[in-house]
Formats: C-alpha cells, sequence, structure tokens
C-alpha cells in the first residue's frame, strides 16, 4: 500500500458512505455501522455495502491459519474468476442487442419511400366511383317521383272506396252484432268525416252516424242488462268510450245503484244483527243467510263493476270501506249500550265474513287492515266501555249504602249487608269482565286472533286504569278531595251532604278488602287469562298489582283515619261545649257523673256497633301491660333515666316538677299513638286514645276550684271502670285517664279528691240508672 | 325518640305555654319564655344561645305576677314584650320592660310599663305590629279586638279603636299580615275572619271550624297556614278562600301550633299535643297563577315532612323561630322545657 493510496482511499470510503446513506432506510446506521464493523467485523461483511478491504485483510490474517488463508486464497480467486466471466457474458449479450435494434431501424428507412404514391392513387379512383353513383341517381329519380304519386293516388281511391262502403259495412256489423268491428271502422273514417263530411261525403257521413246510433243503443243495452257475461260489458263500454260516448254518466248511474245497494244492505244487516244475538250468537237464521246472499251478490256487483271501470277502483275502496265502518259504527253503538262479549263476537264474525267476501273482490283495497283497525277500535273501546260500567256498578251500589243509610231502612246490620254487596259487585263485576274479554280471545276469529295481544294488554290497562279511579272515588266519596272534582256531578251530591263515618268506614274496608284479597284473585285471573302467553304477562307492564296494592293500602289507611278523625271531630264538639261553658271556678260540688260522658259513651257505642259490622276482630289482646308496666320498664328506661338525670342536674332550677317529671319517666313513654289497624279493637282504642288526650289538652286550659276538679275526677273514674271492656291497649287507656287527673290536679286552685268510697258510690249509682235506662227502653 | 336530641336543652322550674323569638336583639339569638304555674310564682326567662351555640343561657330571670298565657316580644325594643295573663277568674294583659341590670342572680322586678286593661272578657293574645318602630298593638278577648297606640317615652298605652267580633264568635287568636299592616286574620270556633284595621271591619272569613292557630307566610304574600285540632294544617290563597291550596296531614293528635319560616318560604313547622314537632317542606306552585287543577294527584311522590322532633316528654305548645338566624328554632314544651334545634340537618340537598 503506498502512500498516494490513502487520500484516494479515503475518498472511495466517502463515496460510499454517503450512498449507503442515500439508499439507506436508517439515516443513524451509517454512522455507526463503520464503527460497529471496525470493532466487531466478521468475515462475512465482505458482502455488505460497507465493506472494508483492510480491515478484512487483518481480520483474516488474524483469524485464520496459514492453511486456512491460502485455501481462502485459493477460494477467493476462483470466485473473482467467476465473476469476470459472468461480467463479460453480460457486456456480450447487451451488445448483441444493440446491433439487432440498428438493424431494424435501417429497414424502417427503406420501406418507408414507396408509400405517398400508393396513396396518391387510392384517392383517385375514390373519386371516380362517386361521380359514377351521382349519375345514376340523377337518371332514376324521375321515375322514382312517378311511382309515388300512383301510389299515392291509390291510396286515396281505396279510401274513398271505403267511406263509400262505409253503411253498408256498419249495417253489416250490426247485422252480425260485430259491434267491435263496425266501431273500429267508424273511428278509421272519422278523420275524413271531420274534413269533408260536409261537402262530398254529406250522405256517407249521414247514414254512417245513424248505423253508429244504432250501434251505441245496442251497447248500451248491453251495459246495463245483468244477462250477459262481465267480459262483454266490458267490451262494450270500451266502445262506447271509444265513440266520445259520455260513459261517465252510465258509471256514475252503475254506481249509485251499489250504493243504494249497500244502504238497503245497512238495513238488513241490522236485522240480521238482532236475529243473530236473538239466537246466542249463532248466525244460522233464515235471515243471516239472507244477508250472506245479499252480500255475495254485492260482491259480485262490484267484482262487474271493477272490471267494466277499471279507473274506478278509489270509488269501490270507498264504498267497501263505508259498507265496514257502517258494520262497526253499529257494532260500537251496541257496544255503548253495553253488549255481552258473545255478542260482540258474533257482531264480529258477521263483519268478518263481509269483509272476507269483499276482500275477494277487492284484495288491494285494505279491506283487512282497515278492518283490523276498526276492530282493534271497537274492541278497545268495548274494553273501556266495560270497564267504565263496573266502575259505574260499583258506585252505584255504593250510592245505595249511602242512600240506605239516609233512609230509614231498619236492618239488622246494614253496613255489614253493604260491605258484603260491594265486594260482591266488585270481585263479580271484575270476573265477569274478565270472563268477558277472555271470551273475546278464546273465538277464533282471525281479526281477534291478530288482536289477542291487544287485548290483554288493554284489559290488564283497563284494571289498572279502574282501581286508579276506584280509588278516586273513593276518596271523592269521603269527601277527602274537594275542588280537583268539583264539577262532577258525583261530588256535587256528595258535597251536600255531610259526609256519613259509615261510609269512609265502609270505603276503608273496601279498600283493604281489594288490597289483600280481589287484587290477587283478579291477578290470578289475568296471569291465567293470558295463558300461554306469558310473554304478555311479563314484559306488560299495564297491570301492576303492587302498585295497584300499594295505592289501596295507603287508600285503606287513609280512610281508616279519615273514619276515625270524622268520629273524633263529633266527640270532640261534645267535649267542647262541655269544657267551655260551666265556670269551672265557681262549680258546684258532684252529685252525679255528668251527662257528657253518656254522650260520650252513646258515640262510643255507635262506633262500636259500626266497627264491628266491618272491621274483622283482632288477634288476640296483646299483652301490653307486661310490656310497657312493671319490671321490664325498669331496665328499658335506665340509660335514658341517667342522661335525664344529669341534663336535670345541670340546670339547678327544678324543684316541683322534677318529682312528677321523674315519676313520668318511668311510667311514659309507652306509645300512645301506634298505627291504626284494620280491626275492630284497634280503631275503638284509638278513638278512644285519642278522645281521652284531646279531654287532657281541654282539661290543661282550665282552672278548677276544689268541685270541678272532683267533678273531673268522678267522669274520670267512671270512664274508667266503662272503658276498661271496650279498649284493647289498657295500659295506654289507663295512662292517659291518670294523666287527666294529673292535668285536672294541676289546674285546679286547691286540689283535694274524692274519697274512694264517694267516687264508687256515685259511679255505682250511673251505673245501676244507666242499666235501669236500657232494660226499660 | 327516633328524632334525637341534637338540640339543645333548657328547662323551666314549672309548666309553660308560650315562647317567643326576640326580634329587636340583632347581637344574639334570643327567645323569652314564660311560664305557667297556677300556685307558684311565674318567671319569665330570657335566654340566649351562646356564642358558640352549644348552650342556652339565661340572660335574665324575672318574676311574674300571674300565669302567662301568652307572650309577645317588641319588634323594635328587646327589653319590651308583652304578656297575657291570667290566674282563675281574673285575667289581663301586660307590656312590659325588662330593668337594665342584666346577669343578677336575684330576680329583679320587670318594670310594668302600660296595662291593656280595657277588655272584659278573657284575653287570648296580643299582637305587635309586625316590623319596624310602630307603636301599635292588637290585643285579642273572646269578642273583641282592641288597637291600642303605644308610646314608649309616656309608657302608657290607649284604645286607638275597638271593634266587637259579635258573641257568637268566641276568638282565639289571630295573626297579624306581615305584607299588608292594615290585614289581621283572626281564628274563631267556627271560621278565620279576616279584619282591616282602618275600617275595623271584617272584610272576608274562611269557613273552616276548628282552627287552633295561624300564621302568614313572610315571605309570600295572600298565604296563610292554619292548624286544626283534627283535620291538620292547610295552606289557603287568600284570593281564593274556598280551598286550601294544599293539606298537610299535621300531627297524630291536635296541630297545636303552626309557624312559618321568616326567609325560607316553603319550610313551616308545627308542633302537637301528640309530643312532637313536625318540620315541612310545603312546596306550592308558583303564586302568580293559583290553579286548583294542579293539586288532582294525591300521592305527591315527596313526602312533605322533612323530620319530626319527637323527643318531647309532654305536649309542645310553644314554637318560634329565630329571626336572625331563620335556620334555628325553640319549642317549648309543656313540662317546661325549652330545645333549641338547628333545622340544617333536615334540609334537602339542593
Amino acid at each position: 500500500m503506498g502512500v498516494d493510496d490513502v487520500p484516494m482511499d479515503d475518498k472511495a470510503k466517502r463515496m460510499r458512505d454517503l450512498l449507503s446513506s442515500f439508499y439507506s432506510p436508517d439515516p443513524s446506521s451509517p454512522s455507526k455501522t463503520p464503527n460497529a464493523s471496525s470493532r466487531f467485523a466478521t468475515l462475512d461483511t465482505i458482502n455488505t455495502t460497507t465493506f472494508d478491504a483492510d480491515q478484512y485483510m487483518n481480520l483474516l490474517v488474524q483469524k485464520s491459519n496459514l492453511e486456512g488463508l491460502l485455501q481462502r486464497h485459493v477460494d477467493m480467486a476462483a470466485e473473482i474468476k467467476n465473476l469476470d466471466t459472468d461480467l463479460q457474458m453480460l457486456v456480450y449479450e447487451n451488445y448483441n442487442k444493440f446491433v439487432s435494434a440498428t438493424d431494424a431501424i435501417k429497414r424502417m428507412k427503406n420501406n418507408i419511400v414507396g408509400m405517398e404514391t400508393n396513396m396518391e392513387q387510392l384517392l383517385e379512383k375514390i373519386m371516380s366511383v362517386q361521380s359514377r353513383s351521382d349519375g345514376v341517381n340523377t337518371s332514376l329519380f324521375e321515375k322514382r317521383e312517378h311511382i309515388e304519386k300512383l301510389h299515392r293516388t291509390r291510396n286515396l281511391l281505396r279510401k274513398v272506396q271505403f267511406i263509400y262502403d262505409l253503411p253498408a259495412t256498419l249495417a253489416k256489423c250490426i247485422k252480425s252484432e260485430a259491434y267491435a268491428d263496425a266501431v273500429k271502422y267508424y273511428i278509421g273514417a272519422m278523420p275524413i268525416f271531420k274534413i269533408y263530411g260536409d261537402s262530398s261525403f254529406l250522405d256517407c257521413k249521414r247514414a254512417s252516424e245513424e248505423a253508429i246510433a244504432i250501434i251505441i243503443k245496442a251497447l248500451q243495452g248491453k251495459v246495463f242488462s245483468d244477462s250477459e257475461s262481465i267480459q262483454a260489458r266490458a267490451e262494450a263500454v270500451m266502445l262506447l268510450k271509444q265513440l266520445d260516448f259520455p260513459v261517465n254518466n252510465l258509471k256514475e248511474q252503475l254506481f249509485e245503484k251499489l250504493e243504494q245497494f249497500l244502504v238497503d244492505l245497512h238495513l238488513d244487516y241490522k236485522e240480521i244483527r238482532y236475529a243473530s244475538s236473538g239466537l246466542g250468537g249463532i248466525p244460522v237464521s233464515a235471515s243471516s243467510s239472507a244477508h250472506e246472499a245479499s252480500i255475495r251478490e254485492f260482491a259480485e256487483a262490484v267484482r262487474a263493476y271493477r272490471v267494466i271501470f277499471p279507473d274506478s277502483e278509489q270509488q269501490l275502496f270507498r264504498l267497501a270501506k263505508e259498507l265496514a265502518t257502517k258494520h262497526f259504527e253499529a257494532t260500537k253503538q251496541h257496544i255503548k249500550k253495553q253488549v255481552s262479549s258473545t255478542d260482540l263476537v258474533a257482531m264480529l264474525r258477521v263483519i268478518w265474513t263481509d269483509v272476507l267476501l269483499m276482500d275477494e273482490v277487492l284484495p288491494e283495497a285494505g279491506l283487512r287492515d282497515f278492518t283490523f283497525e276498526a276492530a282493534h277500535d271497537a274492541i278497545k273501546q268495548y274494553v273501556a266501555c266495560r270497564f267504565s260500567h263496573l266502575l259505574l256498578d260499583i258506585s252505584d251500589a255504593l250510592v245505595k249504602v249511602h242512600d240506605n243509610q239516609k233512609g230509614v231502612i231498619e236492618e239488622e246490620h246494614p253496613l255489614q249487608s253493604a260491605l258484603e254487596t260491594s265486594k260482591k259487585a266488585l270481585v263479580q263485576g271484575s270476573m265477569d269482565a274478565l270472563l268477558d274479554s277472555r271470551r273475546l280471545l278464546d273465538e277464533n276469529l282471525e281479526v281477534l286472533s291478530s288482536l289477542t295481544d291487544l287485548i290483554i294488554e288493554w284489559v290488564q290497562e283497563g284494571f289498572q286504569d279502574f282501581f286508579r279511579k276506584l280509588n278516586d272515588h273513593f276518596f271523592m266519596l269521603s269527601g277527602k278531595k274537594y275542588s280537583a272534582n268539583e264539577d262532577l256531578t258525583f261530588g256535587e251530591g256528595m258535597q251536600g251532604d255531610k259526609v256519613l263515618p259509615e261510609l269512609v268506614l265502609l270505603l276503608a274496608q273496601l279498600s283493604v278488602f281489594i288490597e289483600q284479597n280481589a287484587i290477587t284473585r283478579i291477578t290470578e285471573e289475568i296471569s291465567s287469562f293470558s295463558g300461554g302467553g306469558t310473554r304478555g304477562y311479563e314484559n306488560s307492564s299495564a297491570f301492576v298489582p303492587a302498585e295497584i296494592c300499594r295505592i289501596f293500602r295507603s287508600a285503606g289507611e287513609e280512610l281508616l283515619q279519615h273514619y276515625i278523625s270524622l268520629k273524633t271531630q263529633k266527640i270532640l264538639i261534645v267535649l267542647k261545649k262541655r269544657f267551655t261553658t260551666p265556670n269551672w271556678v265557681k262549680h258546684k260540688e258532684p252529685r252525679e257523673v255528668h251527662m257528657f260522658v253518656d254522650l260520650l259513651l252513646q258515640e262510643l257505642d255507635t262506633i262500636l256497633n259500626e266497627v264491628k259490622q266491618i272491621l274483622p276482630e283482632g288477634l288476640q289482646p296483646k299483652h301490653r301491660r307486661t310490656d310497657s308496666n312493671g319490671s321490664a320498664t325498669s331496665s328499658r328506661s335506665n340509660p335514658l333515666r341517667d342522661d335525664r338525670l344529669v341534663r336535670s342536674n345541670t340546670q339547678k332550677a327544678r324543684s316541683q316538677l322534677l318529682e312528677s317529671h321523674l315519676a313520668k319517666l318511668f311510667k311514659q313513654k309507652m306509645e300512645i299513638f301506634t298505627k291504626v289497624e284494620h280491626t275492630q279493637e284497634s280503631v275503638i282504642t284509638t278513638i278512644i286514645k285519642l278522645f281521652l288526650k284531646s279531654l287532657q289538652e281541654f282539661v290543661r286550659l282550665q282552672t278548677f276550684n276544689r268541685s270541678g276538679f272532683q267533678q273531673i275526677q268522678l267522669d274520670i273514674h267512671f270512664l274508667k271502670t266503662t272503658l276498661k271492656d271496650t279498649a284493647e291497649d289498657e295500659a295506654a287507656v289507663d295512662f292517659l285517664l291518670d294523666e287527666v287527673i294529673v292535668a285536672a290536679a294541676e289546674r285546679c286552685l286547691d286540689p283535694i279528691p274524692l274519697e274512694p268510697a264517694i267516687l264508687d258510690r256515685l259511679t255505682q249509682a250511673k251505673l245501676a240508672k244507666n242499666s235501669d235506662q236500657s232494660s226499660t227502653s | 325518640m327516633q328524632g334525637g336530641s341534637n338540640g339543645i336543652g333548657y328547662g323551666l322550674k314549672y309548666q309553660a305555654r308560650c315562647i317567643a323569638d326576640v326580634k329587636a336583639d340583632t347581637d344574639h339569638t334570643s327567645f323569652l319564655t314564660g311560664t305557667l304555674s297556677l300556685k307558684e310564682e311565674n318567671e319569665v326567662h330570657l335566654i340566649r344561645i351562646s356564642s358558640a351555640g352549644t348552650e342556652l343561657l339565661c340572660e335574665g330571670l324575672f318574676s311574674h305576677p300571674n300565669e302567662i298565657w301568652d307572650l309577645a316580644s317588641c319588634p323594635f325594643d328587646q327589653r319590651i314584650f308583652s304578656t297575657v295573663f291570667s290566674s282563675g277568674e281574673t285575667y289581663g294583659a301586660a307590656i312590659w320592660q325588662i330593668p337594665e341590670l342584666y346577669g343578677q342572680s336575684n330576680s329583679p322586678q320587670l318594670e310594668r310599663i302600660a296595662s291593656l286593661d280595657a277588655h272584659n272578657s278573657k284575653i287570648k293574645c296580643t299582637l305587635w305590629w309586625p316590623t319596624g318602630r310602630h307603636d301599635k298593638l292588637v290585643s285579642i278577648d273572646e269578642q273583641n279586638l282592641f288597637l291600642w297606640s303605644f308610646d314608649t317615652s309616656k309608657k302608657n298605652a290607649q284604645v286607638q279603636s275597638q271593634e266587637s267580633a259579635g258573641v257568637l264568635h268566641s276568638l282565639t287568636g289571630g295573626a297579624w299580615d306581615p305584607h299588608d299592616y292594615n290585614a289581621l286574620a283572626l281564628t274563631s270556633e267556627s271560621s278565620v275572619q279576616l279584619w282591616d284595621l282602618r275600617t275595623m271591619k271584617k272584610t272576608n272569613s274562611i269557613d273552616h271550624p276548628h282552627v287552633r292557630n295561624l300564621d302568614y307566610n313572610v315571605k309570600r304574600e295572600y298565604t296563610l297556614v292554619t292548624a286544626e285540632d283534627e283535620s291538620g294544617i292547610h295552606i289557603w290563597d287568600l284570593r281564593m278562600l274556598k280551598f286550601p291550596v294544599l293539606d298537610l296531614p299535621g300531627h297524630t293528635h291536635w296541630t297545636w301550633t303552626v309557624k312559618c319560616n321568616p326567609e325560607h318560604e316553603d319550610l313551616i313547622l308545627s308542633a302537637g299535643t301528640d309530643s312532637a314537632v313536625n318540620l315541612w317542606l310545603a312546596s306550592l306552585p308558583s303564586s302568580d297563577e293559583p290553579t286548583p287543577e294542579s293539586f288532582d294527584s294525591p300521592n305527591k311522590p315527596v313526602d312533605p315532612l322533612l323530620n319530626s322532633y319527637s323527643d318531647y316528654e309532654d305536649s309542645v305548645y310553644g314554637l318560634a323561630w329565630s329571626c336572625r338566624e331563620p335556620w334555628i328554632f325553640a319549642s317549648l314544651s309543656y313540662d317546661g322545657r325549652v330545645v333549641v334545634e338547628s333545622i340544617k340537618p333536615h334540609l334537602p340537598r339542593k
């Protein structure tokens, strides 16, 4: 390696680097690879672009032994030789191709020289051909002109001949009844008549017109005659139309005929419906078959009409729809008059057969769809009607209760029987409604079966709606809801007179019955009703028994509460009178139990009477006494008491009240106002408790002298003995009675109680007097 | 017991019925209450919520000659208040001034500024002119309505006008319209009567019996809330008196008193003889168009009862919102316990 070689080598390397950087996909690699190859080069790099000969040499020398080197040398020499020969081969082949290409170009140059003269000859020949053909053309022109003229004349002559012959032809046609041909000829002659009819062909025209008039008449007759085949009639109409005859008149006349038929049919239909309903819904009577026949006839007529006047479809559709509409209107009228489902089914059946007949004739009229829709509406209306009737029935039953109460109808248990009747009305009515709807489903009429799912849904919806309305109605009857339904006739009637507590109680109990009994029964019935179609039942949210139950549960509670408050209001008036009238500070010594107690007991008796009729008896008395009194209390109130004691200790100013408070702490906090249940005892007890609490509050508002206090004491003592039997929650009642006395003592200027002996004596006297009265009366 | 007592308690020595917010005290939240004891010496307590809000402090304890049936605080002078008192057959009403010696242990005497002694039947209540320095006062007895003109400096009160409501209508109480200072609503046995003070005539009436207490809505005009013995709470629009706008169930026994919140127009507090205080959220339709149709749905999804404070031992007769801190109210049960509660934890989140 010489010194000169070094720059050369550098230059070559740089060139190679530049090239490789240009072609390399990764721009970073060329800068790296030289370093990498210098360090980690192997013998395989000989074929790469970054081959470094010196390095390769060095590596080879380092790595191989002499023998290997020699071997390598031999291999390499052989490879080089091979490469040389390949190179030579390539050069030679390319040279060959070049030579042949040059040859081809030379030949092309020679061939082109003769072409131009050939082209000129061609042009000349074409010119001569053209001039000859022109000559032929001119020579033949005259003759052709002549032939054409002759031909035209002949045509004209033939036409004239035809026109002259026309009347005769027509007459011949009339004779053979070949009206179609006649019309064809006549129409063919028309343009000529139009132009020359007033001059040269006057006679001809007149004669043929006469003939045509005859034809028209004949055709008209044909159209109207029912004996002719439809085809023939249709053809006749076609011909008439071609003759510019006013076909529309005909059409209208025919159509009127059809319409008239429909009107007649309607009457017919009514009869038939009566007949069928009279026969229990089996349309086999003579009139029904007559009906069917007439419908068939009508269908035939329509078919004919349709064929005759193919463009009159719309009118016919309208007609068919009118027929269906008429049917359904009649049905709806009957639905309004409350029909049973069998009748409805019968009606639908009649309609359906009619519709099927019509549908055969007019399949495009969409009569089926129309009928489905109409049936859809009708059944929906039917279901809705059914439920509104049900609601009316029930409210009638209730109003009757109302009236009975007002009237002086002596019955032993008016309320009880009223409850039973309204219960029955409700359940029976609902069941009937269901049965009716079920009958609709059981009929395998095509209209109905396609509506099955919908009907189920409607019935469920109907029930849902019905119960909701019933709930509203209850509230309206109970007078709890004003203003909203003020304008309704119901509301006014109820608003006018006072709401009867008995009715409220009745409604309350009815609500409970609905919630606990009726709903489950109806739900069962409905689920069996939707039958195999559980799908409908599952995903339809139309009838939600849970919701209805919830509504009626709250309604029952509310109504019961309302009853109680109505009753307590009555008692309250008595109490108010009792406490506001006398001057308690100047009260005289008590001689007997005050008569307001009698009034109260009387009121309680009526309540008891009402309640006993309607409400169920409660469970066994819940031993509240042991629950809330005695030893159990101490453990319960321990933390409570501590808390209170601490609190009261921090507040110093407590002397007198503290004692009574502490005493109370052990006694009180029994639940005075428990939830009202739908049992006799619970209602009575609640009313008594409310009454006693009111008594206490009234007492607290007064100031008593000793005698006043003693009077209260006496009254309470008497009440204690009498109420014991009626009230369920004795502990609470006792407590409240004591509270009244405590309150009276607190409000008394001089609280010295009566001797127990005197109390007992006066109480006994009163009891004796009461029993006397009851025995005499 | 489920009401839980987050409230702060304070015990009076005797039984008590009435408590009033001291409206004129702008620095503290304080209440005045008076006891009802037939035989002992009655007291008026001035109670203040400590600055931390955790304690009720007795700021003043004054003896009062008779048992107190009604108590009203003067809206412009925190030291002046009026009471209605009676014992046995004697009755009366007076305006009192608290002496300046606060915080002394012995009971200083209240100064009687004026006696409202024109009445000849049992006095039911006194009402102050709703707001501001206005020296007018109304007192109501069973049959009559007196409008007093009251002079603080001269310390006397004179009858300005008087009218009888008739013997048949035994009046029980009333409220002064905070929107129209000439209007007054009175409760009587059989109806609620609306009076005009200028003419001293009854202008209208709601024929609804057994109303025990009523209150005007401070924030919403034409709205009157009544409490009844049996049928709960009714809210009326004074422009259509035929039917109540809204009913609330009230209490299990009598609903004794109702008070509308001074700030929040929908909040109503009621106390009853079932030993409970109920907090209601009565969302009324907008007052511009009172449509009765919108009440068709009785089963409203929201329960109007926000909370029932049932931690009382006896009937609750006294109830007062604090005007200074309108989320605080004081209640007074018959056993003499004052409980001050905050309604904040029960307000609906917005």
